[in-house]
């Protein structure tokens, strides 16, 4: 059977997917998932998940945002100063980085 | 794992579910998070209204999408709040419904007129801000996280009540009056956003000990006016003179008299025993009961959902 593996680099990190064991249970899979995806890059955590326990939906069924015109929902779009609050600015800056990343998928 | 264990390993995202960890802990989590959530809540009721009433389709668009958002920030908190093993979703939305469930209390008043909507759009999310950019060092992994996401989506929520605040402020004369007016009645409920001076309040030694709280209401409200008050000055808005407040140069910062805040209502409110602001809790438990058939029908087994999600 086929696990997704999910590593999380240091406590309070976001597990993010790294990559897949082969193993015959659980247990198994965990003891892989350490070899196979623990051993070289920092870990704090591994999650183990069984293949077909994952539901996925792609761009190809969904539409995710972004086709249509939302620009009311951006900070970015309000021409107001942002500077004066360091935590607004933050925002902002995340999701101008956001919206470049979306750009150029086009 | 014992108190002082989690006192000594406070560090922000350093505890999640697999924790074993003690009950004065996740007790004190729990109530702060289901209030946050209960606030996420009662604040899109609030603002709920104005995606019919704005003046033009842009802002009625942008009061949607913040609608939904801070229903959805509800949502991440109640399931933050839930990993605690203290109380289910379902328990803390029936506390809210019942009268138990604590919220802000500028959220237990009523607004009724677009001129306002800024006092909360601006204003009150700004102060909330403060808080929530705190909370990202939360020592509870799930508020941390929820948390990355929230304050992600919450500069377009203040950013379009600057909008807000900036069109009326630059508006008609009648425009600038109501602002003014609007700002007045606010003004005071925003400057006990952040609650009384610390040494009253019961609960922070504790929470600051095991991470849950990293500034305190003083340093955040300090840190709320410093941003704030100069913006309203810039958009020509005047500071009433009560509350009194001033600027001293030698704290380097406002300081504000407390004795000309109305602290009887905001205790009454604190227990949700004010009674203009019942209406609030009432209007969204009988928003929930209106929708329990969608809720029942979901939990169904022979309902089609949960066929598609048994898988069978």
């Amino acid at each position: 059977m086929r696990y997704e593996v999910f590593r999380q680099d240091k406590p309070g990190a976001y597990h993010t997917h790294c990559g897949d064991v082969h193993a015959p249970d659980r247990e198994m899979a965990l003891l892989f998932a350490q070899i196979q995806h623990g051993r070289r890059m920092q870990t704090n955590s591994l999650w183990v998940v069984p293949k077909e326990e994952i539901g996925e939906v792609d761009t190809d069924e969904a539409a995710f945002g972004g086709t249509t015109d939302k620009a009311y929902r951006w900070a970015t779009t309000y021409n107001v100063d942002a500077s004066f609050a360091e935590e607004i600015e933050a925002s902002e800056r995340e999701q101008a980085a956001e919206e470049r990343k979306r750009g150029s998928d086009d | 794992m014992d108190l002082a264990t989690v006192e000594s390993r406070a560090e922000p995202r350093a505890f999640s579910p697999k924790h074993d960890l003690p009950e004065e802990y996740r007790t004190g989590a729990t109530r702060m998070l289901q209030f946050h959530a209960n606030s996420e809540i009662m604040g899109a009721y609030l603002e709920k209204p104005f995606i019919r009433q704005s003046p033009s389709l842009d802002r009625k668009l942008a009061f949607s999408a913040k609608v939904q958002d801070e229903i959805g920030h509800g949502q991440l908190l109640y399931r933050a709040a839930e990993a605690l093993g203290v109380k289910t979703r379902e328990q803390m939305l029936d506390e809210l419904a019942n009268g138990e469930g604590k919220f802000l209390n500028c959220f237990h008043y009523e607004m009724t007129d677009w001129w306002e909507t800024p006092m909360i759009a601006f204003f009150v999310d700004g102060a909330a801000m403060k808080r929530q950019a705190t909370l990202k060092n939360s020592s509870w992994e799930p508020y941390a996280h929820a948390m990355d996401k929230i304050c992600f989506e919450e500069g377009f929520h203040i950013k379009h009540g600057e909008d807000v605040l900036r069109e009326l402020a630059t508006g008609s004369k009648r425009e600038q009056k109501l602002l003014q007016e609007a700002f007045e009645e606010w003004w005071p409920r925003i400057l006990q956003f952040f609650g009384p001076t610390d040494d009253q309040s019961t609960h922070h030694d504790f929470m600051a000990k095991v991470g849950l709280k990293t500034a305190s209401n003083d340093e955040l409200r300090q840190a709320f006016l410093n941003s704030y008050v100069p913006k309203a000055e810039k958009y020509g808005l005047e500071i009433p003179d009560e509350p009194r407040i001033h600027y001293d140069e030698d704290a380097g910062g406002y300081v504000l008299e407390e004795d000309d805040l109305d602290w009887e209502e905001f205790f009454a409110i604190t227990k949700n025993d004010y009674e203009p602001g019942l209406n609030q809790i009432d209007t969204r438990a009988a928003a929930q009961e209106a929708v329990e058939w969608v809720r029942t029908s979901l939990d169904a087994s022979d309902s089609p959902a949960a066929a598609a999600a048994g898988g069978d």
